[in-house]
């Protein structure tokens, strides 16, 4: 019994925080600009690669949503939890997408 | 010395209706939902009694065919978003969680208030659908498309309320997960969880990731009523299909939010009752999330007869098969628990029995269904009505009951009469099996489900069923008014541990607990929760 | 008279915890992006059932204001992600300041918005307006979906502009502090949610081709 009461203290004790700098932030917003840059210029100027924009364009988004959920959402610092669940989300929907894509392609 | 003279039970203390509807005490939001949700069962119910009237014999009986459809449809929705889906989680979960856990309250007591709120509003909605125009939604609960678009009676007010129902889901599952990853005691970690607290777990991520696949369905629907044309309209290209594509990515993992916290409640019992540790706690664990996780992916055994590629129906069929196994692993360890336990035979217990007699059944007959030919055949007839009612009445709503009478002295430090528990269990077994174990031979003899008329050669299976849903309803009298009238039986205080045997937290405190849940540390088994070897020795 | 328990557990749900209430709203970022989710399987099943009519549609979509709307979207989620370093360093004038800045942008991005709507329903392409009823299948389809899904990621930035509303009251009297920000972190996170879901939107509907 003596041991619940001497782990009282160690509930919930505040954590070392990282504390993103404006420089590490604003760095963050020049690598989106860019990606956003680079999506834009090739689905105006790359024509005909169409099929190809389409994931292309997509691939890009996701690495900007990465760079956004890492960064300025703080993951990379944050417990490794968070990440994870994260991921298991996303597989999760992604798998609806690619179920329901099958279905629809095999028709 | 304890300080029990000093700790007013959650019951006591601030009274009237206000600092009812208004706590932040979980305890009481547990009542809160109980005694809505019990009410919503009734209300439910009686349909279903309304509509065995109707199939008594064939032809008209007691309703036109349009009214029937607004009955089973309204059956439906109230049974599954105001009863069963809410039931366990929302009454024992939030009575009991934190209390297993070793904690005093949720981890956000204010979110968890407004989670019944949000429960009471969406039930207003639902059941004002009653009142106006041409009255409820006739499409069944499941609102395909393109009917539920085009007809007229109360769909947008119905899918409304199912939205905001969603709503309370959501914010119980966040909740209850934050709860269990912040605030166990110390000394308990994942693994010495009991598995009551493992099922809500599992339980609270499927209610957070599934619920909101519906909520914007029906938005999608709502969309496409308001607004005339949609989303789900062939002639401008949409694909109706892809509505119950949506529709059942949602609710076939709800029916896994509906049968995990009933797994939970029997690992609870049948220790209690065996007086031994349960036989595989992390298999039992283990397969909650397996089972959570694998539910994702079988959605398309809906849908086998509605035009998918032939592709996606062996996939979703393989799929289904495959959720079956970690849900037979539960039971294969419920036996094994019970086997050479010191077996005390009480109300509880035989809830837990007749929950794995007939959730098997329920299992089973899934599998049948999850077969491609033979589901051609079963495909929305009355099998399907017996499968799903063995599963959500004979397995959820049985452990339900069960939870009712196991966890009974300790929330209200009251007894009911055992004799009479005992009699209600007995009409409500066979009037159960009575009324559902006829619709699957129905089905099988092919009698389609949600007509309300049907060829003389299934009259008497109907009977049958029709007599067996009096007996039930007795036995629901019987047992709801055995609970009701503990209230007043005139006994001897209620211990700490009623039964003698239990040794999750909940036992160790006062019945019924004072406001703060507990009035002395609680003490952890050292080797698990389920440690009979070295059960702590609680003075009263 | 009221007579309270002397004790007390350790581990008290009615204890301040950040990290829970981070966890929180973690949690219901996932329900959202399932929620936006079902629509973007929508968009994915009726793109690639009527290719040409969804790419037919798209024209009428201004590729540089879209482009503006995610520029002034992610310089927005900079402003906020800045105004949390603020307050961690202490300096609630600077935070608030940031907030407002991110505020600024979500305004001007509705504005943008504002203005690409009306052009569209001037021209008749909001579901149930005539020109809308006369489009060739797929294309209605289109058109449903944009505005289904702008017109809830814009309910979305308001939502997220009040709790970031919130936060600037809170810090402007003090109550968020270098030690206690759980408000304007999770204020943060709502708002890069809202700028995560346009970054999807943006190529789905404006970068068709």
């Amino acid at each position: 019994m003596s041991n619940q009461n001497d782990l009282k203290t160690e509930v919930k004790k505040a954590p070392e925080v990282h504390i993103s700098s404006y420089k590490d932030h604003f760095s963050t917003l020049m690598a989106l600009l860019l990606l956003t840059f680079i999506t834009v210029a090739i689905s105006v100027f790359g024509a005909d690669l169409r099929s190809l924009s389409v994931f292309t364009a997509l691939l890009i988004a996701t690495v900007k949503v990465i760079v956004v959920a890492y960064y300025f959402m703080h993951l990379k610092y944050d417990k490794k939890l968070y990440t994870w669940l994260l991921v298991i989300v996303v597989i999760l929907f992604v798998s609806f997408t690619v179920l329901t894509s099958i279905e629809y392609l095999n028709r | 010395m304890t300080s029990k003279a000093m700790s007013l039970s959650y019951l006591q203390g601030k009274n009237g209706i206000f600092s009812w509807i208004f706590s932040l005490d979980h305890k009481r939001i547990a009542l809160l939902y109980l005694y809505s949700i019990l009410t919503f069962f009734i209300a439910g119910a009686t349909l279903g009694v309304l509509m065995r009237l109707e199939l008594l014999n064939p032809g008209r009986d007691i309703m036109e065919a349009q009214t029937y459809n607004q009955v089973f449809t309204m059956h439906g929705v109230i049974m599954i978003f105001l009863f069963i889906i809410p039931s366990i989680p929302a009454i024992f979960g939030n009575f009991f969680l934190p209390i297993m856990l070793g904690t005093d309250d949720v981890s956000f007591p204010r979110l968890n208030l407004l989670s019944w709120w949000i429960y009471i509003i969406g039930a207003i909605m639902a059941l004002s659908t009653l009142l106006w125009g041409d009255g409820p939604a006739d499409t069944g609960w499941t609102f395909y498309a393109p009917y539920s678009v085009k007809t007229g009676t109360n769909v947008t007010m119905a899918v409304l309320a199912a939205f905001v129902l969603g709503f309370a889901t959501i914010l119980t599952g966040l909740n209850f997960i934050v709860t269990i990853h912040r605030l166990r005691t110390p000394g308990m970690t994942f693994l010495k969880m009991p598995l009551f607290a493992w099922a809500l777990y599992a339980t609270s991520w499927i209610q957070l990731l599934a619920t909101p696949i519906i909520g914007i369905t029906l938005l999608m629907i709502t969309a496409e009523r308001v607004f005339g044309v949609g989303l789900f309209d062939p002639s401008i290209g949409g694909d109706p299909i892809l509505y119950q594509h949506l529709f059942w990515i949602y609710s076939h993992p709800a029916v896994y939010i509906m049968a995990l916290p009933a797994f939970g409640i029997i690992s609870e019992i049948l220790p209690t009752f065996a007086n031994r540790t349960i036989f595989g706690y992390k298999a039992i664990a283990f397969s909650s999330l397996a089972i959570a996780f694998v539910g994702y992916f079988v959605w398309g055994h809906h849908m086998f007869t509605a035009g998918m590629s032939g592709t996606a129906r062996v996939i979703f069929s393989v799929m289904t098969f495959l959720v079956a196994i970690p849900t037979s692993v539960k039971v294969f360890n419920w036996v094994a628990t019970l086997y050479k336990g010191s077996i005390n035979v009480q109300p509880p217990l035989l809830y837990a029995l007749a929950f794995i007699f007939q959730f098997m059944i329920g299992g089973l007959t899934g599998v049948v269904l999850g077969a491609l030919a033979a589901d051609i055949h079963l495909h929305d007839t009355h099998f399907v009505v017996g499968h799903f009612h063995y599963v959500m009445f004979g397995g959820t709503g049985f452990a339900l009951f069960g939870a009712l009478h196991y966890w009974y002295p300790k929330m209200w430090g009251r007894m009911y009469n055992k004799l009479v528990a005992n009699i209600a269990f007995v009409f409500l077994f066979v009037g159960f099996n009575m009324l559902y174990f006829p619709m699957l031979v129905l089905g099988l003899m092919g009698m389609p489900r949600r007509y309300y008329d049907y060829l003389p050669e299934f009259h008497v299976p109907n009977m049958i069923s029709t007599y067996g849903s009096w007996i039930l309803a007795t036995g629901l009298l019987l047992m709801f008014g055995n609970l009701i009238a503990g209230a007043w039986r005139k006994r001897e205080p209620i211990g700490r541990n009623y039964w003698k045997t239990g040794i999750t937290l909940e036992w160790q405190t006062l019945s019924p607990p004072p406001v703060s849940n507990f009035d002395r540390m609680p003490v952890l088994p050292k080797n698990g929760p389920y440690d009979y070897d070295n059960k702590p020795e609680i003075e009263e | 008279m009221e007579h309270v328990s002397g004790f007390s557990l350790p581990n008290s749900g009615h204890n301040r915890d950040a990290e829970a209430s981070k966890m929180g709203m973690w949690l219901f970022l996932f329900t959202e992006i399932l929620l936006f989710g079902g629509l973007f399987i929508v968009y994915m099943v009726y793109r690639s059932l009527n290719p040409e009519a969804f790419l037919m549609a798209s024209f009428e979509l201004n590729v540089w204001m879209g482009t503006t709307n995610t520029v002034v979207l992610l310089v927005s989620s900079m402003t906020i992600a800045m105004s949390i370093t603020a307050i961690q360093k202490g300096n609630r004038k600077l935070s608030i300041q940031l907030m407002v800045l991110t505020l600024v942008a979500a305004v001007i991005f509705m504005v943008i918005k504002y203005f690409e709507w009306s052009a569209k329903i001037e021209h008749g392409l909001f579901p149930g307006q005539a020109v809308y009823d006369n489009l060739p299948p797929g294309e209605s389809l289109f058109f449903f979906l944009y505005f289904f899904m702008t017109g809830l990621h814009v309910f979305h930035i308001i939502i997220g502009s009040i709790v970031i509303g919130f936060a600037i009251h809170r810090t402007a009297k003090g109550r968020t502090t270098k030690e206690k920000y759980t408000l304007t972190e999770n204020a943060g996170l709502l708002w890069h949610l809202v700028d995560l879901i346009w970054i999807y939107l943006f190529p789905l509907f404006y970068l068709i081709h």
